[in-house]
C-alpha cells in the first residue's frame, strides 16, 4: 500500500494498480470510453486524461500505474481542458443522432458529452459515414456511430475466445468491423452490445422499439443454463421488452450468453396459450380457470382417486421449471399416495445414470491449470462455464478433450476421439495409469486392461497438474456404461486429486434433485411409466416431440385412450393437443416468481418481471389451487417465498446410486446422440426468433465418419433421420453425432 | 491457395520468432502471398494467410489494411508506388504523378490497359534525399524527371 493524493485528498492504493481503477473504488468521476474493467487496457481513447504533478503532458487514468507520493489533478484546468479537447475530437465524426439512436439515455458519449462537450462545434467540415454492415440477427451495427474505444474487439479477443470485430484500415479509414461475411457468431456476443459507449452496436430485436428510459429494470435470472446468470429484464406496460446483464463476479461476472439475453422474444410469441382449456368430445373449448380446474379435478378423481389407485397416476416436468414449482408438484404426487414423478425426461436408460457431484465453484474454474472435457460441447452448452475454462486456458491452463467429436471450442483443446463404448474404457485406461503412478492397488475390474497410448498421456496431464478438473457433459447422459463413466471419473478424480463438475443435466436439474423430484424405490421412473398401465398424467411444461428420449412410447403412452391428461403449458402444441384433455396456461420465465438452483448449488430467487398474458398464471399458484380442490392438506401458501422457505427447512435426501464400473457391457453397433441446439433446449427459447434465425440456431448436421456412412449406406447430401449428413473425419467410428434444431424425429431413436 | 513455395518463404520469417508467435510473420507473409497473386491481397488470401499463421482472420485483415504496400484491388505487373509527402511534394511530385496519369491513361489506383502498370500515391518512404521519388518493385527511382519516368516506365516489360 502506498499513498497517493488525488484532488487534494489522501487515498491509498496499492503500487502498479491502475489510477483508474483507485478513482472509481473511491467515487472520483474520471470520464472514459475504452476502458473497461473486466478488459485489457487500450488506452485508445484518451477520456480519462488527468494532470499528474511532475509529468510534462496530461496522463490517462487507465494505465497510468500508481506509484508512492502521486499527486493527482482530475478536476483542475488541465485536466479540465485535456478532457473536454478529446470529447471535442470524439464528436467530429459522431452523427450525433441521438433522437433517433437505441443507445440514447443510456449512452456514455452522450453522459460524458453533457460533463464535457462544448454546446457549439467549431468543425463545420463533412463528417465521415460508415456504411453500415450485418453482422447477424442479434446485433444491429450503426459503425458512423463508432469512436474506435475498441471494447468490441478486445471482448472478442479477450471474452468470447475469439477474434470477429476488428479494426481495419488506417486514420479517418479506420472501421471497426468483422472480417467474415456470415458476421458474428460467438455464443456470447449480444455481450458487445453492452460493452459498445455507443450507438454503434445495439439490439437487432430491440431495434426502435422503445427510449431506453422508458422502461423499469427488474433483477432476474437466468434459467437456461447451470449458470444462472445474473440479469435485467427491462420491462415497459407488462412486457418484457430487452434482457441486458448483471453484475455477479461469483457466477457471471458482468457477462451473459446470447441464449440468456435473447430468449425474452419467445414471450410475445402468438403461440402462447391465453386461455384454460379443455376437451370436450375430442373438441378443444376455451373456458374459465375454475371450470378447467373443475375438469382437471374430476378427471383426476374418476380415473384415479376414487378407484383409489395412485400408483396409476404420473407426474412428469420439465427440468426448467422453478424450484417451488417441483416442490409442489412432487408434494401435491406424494400426498396423493403416487411415487411416480421424474423430470429426466431425455435420459434413455434410468437404471445407469449419471451420479457425479460437483465440486468445484465457478469463480474457481477459471484458476485451474488443467481440465479434461469429458462429452460436452461446452462452448454451446453451458456458455458460461466454458467462459472460465476459456481465462482458465489464457493464464495458462492445459485443456484436453474426450469426446466423440471434435468440437469447435474457442481455446485450444487437445483432442481424444474415440467411439462411445469407448470412453469408459479410456477412463479405465486412465484410472490405471494413475493408480500405477501412485502405487495403489488396481482393482479387478481393471486387472486385464492395458491402457490406450491417448489414456496414459490423459492421466499423465492430470497428474502433472495441480489444480485440476474433470467435466462431465450431456453427451455421455445416453451412453449404455454412462454410470459406469461417471464412477470411473470419481475414482479418477480422487485418485488424481482432481475436482469434478457435472453439466450432464441442466437447466434447473439441481432443483429438481433439490427437492427429490424422483421416484424412491417403491415409484415408477418416467420410463417405466411410459411402459405401464396408466390411467393419468400431469405434466408440467413438457412438449414430447423434444423433451422424451423415447419420443414413440411417450406418445403412445399418453395418448391412449382412457389415460387422463393434464397439461401446463406456456406455448401451444400439436402434440400436447392430441393427447391432452385438459391444458392450463403456465408463466412463461420472467412472468413468475421462484427459484433456480445453479451449478454452485447457490439458490437463486427472483420476482416476475412482468405478469403472464391473458388468463396465464404461474405455475406454483395453478398447483396450489389445483391441490387445494383435490383437498390436500398443507397446501396454504401465499407466495413462492413461502413454498421456498419450506423447502429450506427440508433437509438434502441423499440418494443411493450405484457405485459399481463395469467394462464389459454390449453396447449398440452404432449410437446416435441426438443433442437439439442450444436454442432449443426450452419452450421459451424455441419460440425466440433472432436465436433462431442466428447461425448457432440454425445448426443442423448428422455428424459421421465414412466408416459409418458405409454401415448406415449413407453419403453426403443425404438424411439420416430427417438431418442432412455431415461425413467428417473428426467424429469418431460406431456413431452419428446428430447436433439439431429440429425436433427428436420419432421412431429414430432406440 | 498458398503455395509450397510461398509457404517455404513464409516458413523462413517464421523461424526467425520464437516459437508460438508465428504471427509476427503475419506481414512478410503476406508480402509474399500478395507477389505472387499478381500484386492483390484478396479477402481469401488474407484468410489463408492468417490460416497459415494460426490467427484470426480478422487480425491479418487489421494488418493487410493498415498498410500501403498491400493492396486490395487489381493491380499491374509492376506497380509505381509514387510519394506525395512533403519532401516529394514540394519538388514538384505531383505534377509528375499528373504526367504518368496522361502517359499511362489511368488515375492513380487503376491498372494500365495493357495490364502491365498500376500508379499508387504512398506516403513517406524515407528516400526525401533523392525526392521526387517512387518505387518499382524493391527498386527506389530517385530525382525524377518526366525524362526520366518516361524513360523508365518505357523499358517497364
Amino acid at each position: 500500500m502506498v499513498e497517493i493524493e488525488i484532488d487534494g485528498q489522501l487515498v491509498n492504493a496499492e503500487p502498479g494498480e491502475m489510477l483508474i481503477a483507485v478513482t472509481d473504488r473511491e467515487g472520483i468521476t474520471v470520464p472514459r470510453f475504452c476502458y473497461h474493467k473486466k478488459l485489457s487496457i487500450s488506452a485508445s481513447c484518451r477520456m480519462c486524461l488527468v494532470d499528474v504533478e511532475g509529468a510534462p503532458k496530461p496522463q490517462p487514468a487507465c494505465s497510468t500505474p500508481i506509484a508512492d507520493g502521486m499527486k493527482i489533478h482530475t478536476q483542475n484546468e488541465r485536466a479540465k481542458a485535456s478532457q473536454k479537447a478529446v470529447m471535442e475530437f470524439l464528436l467530429i465524426n459522431h452523427p450525433l443522432d441521438c433522437p433517433i439512436c437505441d443507445q440514447g439515455g443510456e449512452c456514455e458519449l452522450q453522459d460524458v458529452a453533457v460533463e464535457y462537450g462544448s454546446d457549439v462545434s467549431r468543425f463545420s467540415e463533412g463528417k465521415r459515414l460508415v456504411a453500415p454492415s450485418d453482422i447477424g440477427p442479434l446485433i444491429q451495427t450503426d459503425m458512423t456511430r463508432c469512436i474506435h474505444c475498441t471494447r468490441c474487439v478486445r471482448f472478442g479477443s479477450e471474452i468470447a475466445g475469439i477474434m470477429e470485430m476488428g479494426g481495419t484500415g488506417r486514420g479517418e479509414d479506420l472501421k471497426i468491423e468483422p472480417f467474415l461475411a456470415e458476421g458474428i457468431t460467438s455464443e456470447l456476443s449480444g455481450n458487445m452490445i453492452d460493452v459498445c459507449p455507443v450507438g454503434a452496436l445495439t439490439s437487432k430485436p430491440f431495434r426502435y422499439e422503445l427510449r431506453s428510459w422508458q422502461m423499469n429494470a427488474v433483477e432476474s435470472i437466468a434459467r437456461h443454463d447451470l449458470t444462472g446468470s445474473n440479469l435485467y429484464a427491462q420491462t415497459y406496460k407488462g412486457k418484457v421488452k430487452r434482457v441486458v446483464s448483471g453484475d455477479n463476479d461469483n457466477i457471471n461476472e458482468t457477462w451473459i450468453s446470447d441464449r440468456d439475453r435473447f430468449s425474452y422474444e419467445g414471450l410475445a410469441h402468438e403461440d402462447r396459450l391465453l386461455y384454460p382449456q379443455i376437451k370436450v368430445e375430442g373438441q378443444w373449448k376455451e373456458v374459465e380457470w375454475s371450470v378447467a380446474l373443475d375438469y382437471a379435478v374430476k378427471g383426476l378423481k374418476n380415473n384415479i382417486l376414487n378407484s383409489r389407485n395412485a400408483q396409476k397416476l404420473g407426474g412428469l416436468a420439465s427440468a426448467t421449471a422453478t424450484t417451488e414449482e417441483l416442490y409442489l408438484m412432487q408434494k401435491m404426487l406424494r400426498e396423493l399416495g403416487c411415487e411416480n414423478l421424474d423430470y429426466r425426461l431425455n435420459v434413455k436408460n434410468l437404471d445407469k445414470t449419471i451420479h457425479l457431484p460437483s465440486n468445484i465453484k465457478l469463480a474457481k474454474l477459471e484458476q485451474v491449470d488443467y481440465a479434461l472435457v469429458v462429452g460436452a460441447n461446452l462452448r454451446l452448452e453451458q456458455p458460461m462455464i466454458n467462459h472460465r475454462l476459456c481465462k482458465a486456458q489464457l493464464a495458462g491452463a492445459v485443456m484436453n478433450a474426450l469426446s466423440v467429436k471434435e468440437f469447435d471450442f474457442n481455446y485450444p483443446v487437445g483432442n481424444t476421439i474415440v467411439s462411445p463404448n469407448q470412453i469408459a474404457s479410456t477412463l479405465a485406461g486412465v484410472l490405471k495409469h494413475v493408480l500405477e503412478a501412485k502405487n495403489q492397488e488396481i482393482p479387478e475390474y481393471l486387472s486385464t486392461l492395458t491402457p490406450s497410448s491417448e489414456a496414459t498421456d490423459l492421466a499423465n496431464a492430470l497428474l502433472n497438474s495441480e489444480q485440476a478438473v474433470i467435466i462431465l457433459g450431456e453427451h455421455v447422459l445416453n451412453n449404455t456404461q454412462a454410470n459406469s463413466i461417471a464412477n470411473l471419473i470419481t475414482e479418477i478424480a480422487k485418485h488424481s486429486n482432481s475436482k469434478t463438475l457435472n453439466v450432464s443435466a441442466t437447466a434447473n436439474a439441481l432443483g429438481a434433485q433439490r427437492v427429490s423430484f424422483t421416484p424412491n424405490s417403491t415409484g415408477m421412473n418416467v420410463n417405466d411409466m411410459l411402459n405401464a398401465e396408466m390411467s393419468a398424467f400431469l405434466l408440467l411444461d413438457v412438449i414430447p416431440e423434444y423433451d422424451f428420449h423415447h419420443v414413440d412410447s411417450a406418445l403412445a403412452a399418453l395418448s391412449k385412450e382412457d389415460v387422463f391428461v393434464v397439461s401446463l403449458n406456456s406455448f401451444g402444441n400439436e402434440l400436447v393437443s392430441q393427447y391432452a384433455d385438459v391444458i392450463l396456461p403456465m408463466a412463461a420465465m420472467y412472468e413468475t416468481s421462484g427459484t433456480h438452483i445453479n451449478i454452485d448449488h447457490k439458490l437463486q430467487s427472483f420476482s416476475a418481471a412482468v405478469s403472464a398474458p391473458g388468463e396465464a398464471k404461474p405455475a406454483w399458484k395453478i398447483l396450489k389451487v389445483l391441490a387445494d380442490l383435490l383437498e390436500l392438506p398443507g397446501f396454504h401458501y401465499e407466495s413462492s417465498a413461502q413454498v421456498l422457505s419450506e423447502v429450506a427447512h427440508q433437509s438434502e435426501v441423499d440418494h443411493e446410486y450405484d457405485s459399481s464400473i463395469n467394462l464389459d457391457e454390449a453396447t449398440p453397433a452404432i449410437e446416435t446422440i441426438w443433442m437439439h441446439s442450444p436454442y432449443q433446449t426450452d419452450e421459451l427459447l424455441r419460440h425466440a426468433s433472432s436465436l433462431q434465425a442466428s447461425k448457432i440456431g440454425q445448426m443442423n448436421a448428422a455428424s459421421m465418419s465414412q466408416a459409418t456412412a458405409d454401415v448406415l449406406s449413407l453419403k453426403s447430401g443425404d438424411r439420416y433421420l430427417g438431418v442432412p449428413v455431415d461425413i467428417t473425419d473428426t467424429t469418431a467410428d460406431q456413431c452419428v453425432f446428430v447436433s439439431s434444431n429440429q425436433a427428436t424425429n420419432m421412431g429414430g431413436l432406440s | 491457395m498458398i503455395s509450397n513455395k510461398a509457404k517455404k518463404q513464409i516458413d523462413a520469417w517464421v523461424a526467425k520468432y520464437p516459437e508460438g508467435r508465428q504471427s509476427s510473420a503475419v506481414m512478410e507473409a503476406l508480402k509474399i502471398v500478395q507477389a505472387e497473386n499478381n500484386n492483390q491481397l484478396t479477402h481469401d488470401n488474407i484468410q489463408a494467410v492468417a490460416d497459415y499463421l494460426d490467427m484470426p482472420g480478422i487480425a491479418a485483415a487489421e494488418v493487410a489494411t493498415f498498410y500501403e504496400n498491400y493492396n486490395h484491388q487489381p493491380m499491374g505487373k509492376h506497380v509505381i508506388r509514387f510519394c506525395h509527402n512533403i519532401s516529394c511534394m514540394l519538388n514538384g511530385a505531383d505534377d509528375l504523378i499528373a504526367h504518368l496519369e496522361t502517359k499511362l491513361g489511368v488515375k492513380t489506383g487503376e491498372v494500365s490497359k495493357d495490364g502491365l502498370v498500376s500508379v499508387k500515391k504512398v506516403e513517406c518512404l524515407g528516400a526525401c534525399v533523392g525526392a521526387p521519388m517512387f518505387q518499382i518493385g524493391d527498386q527506389y527511382y530517385e530525382n525524377l524527371t518526366i525524362e526520366k519516368i518516361d524513360e523508365i516506365v518505357d523499358g517497364l516489360k
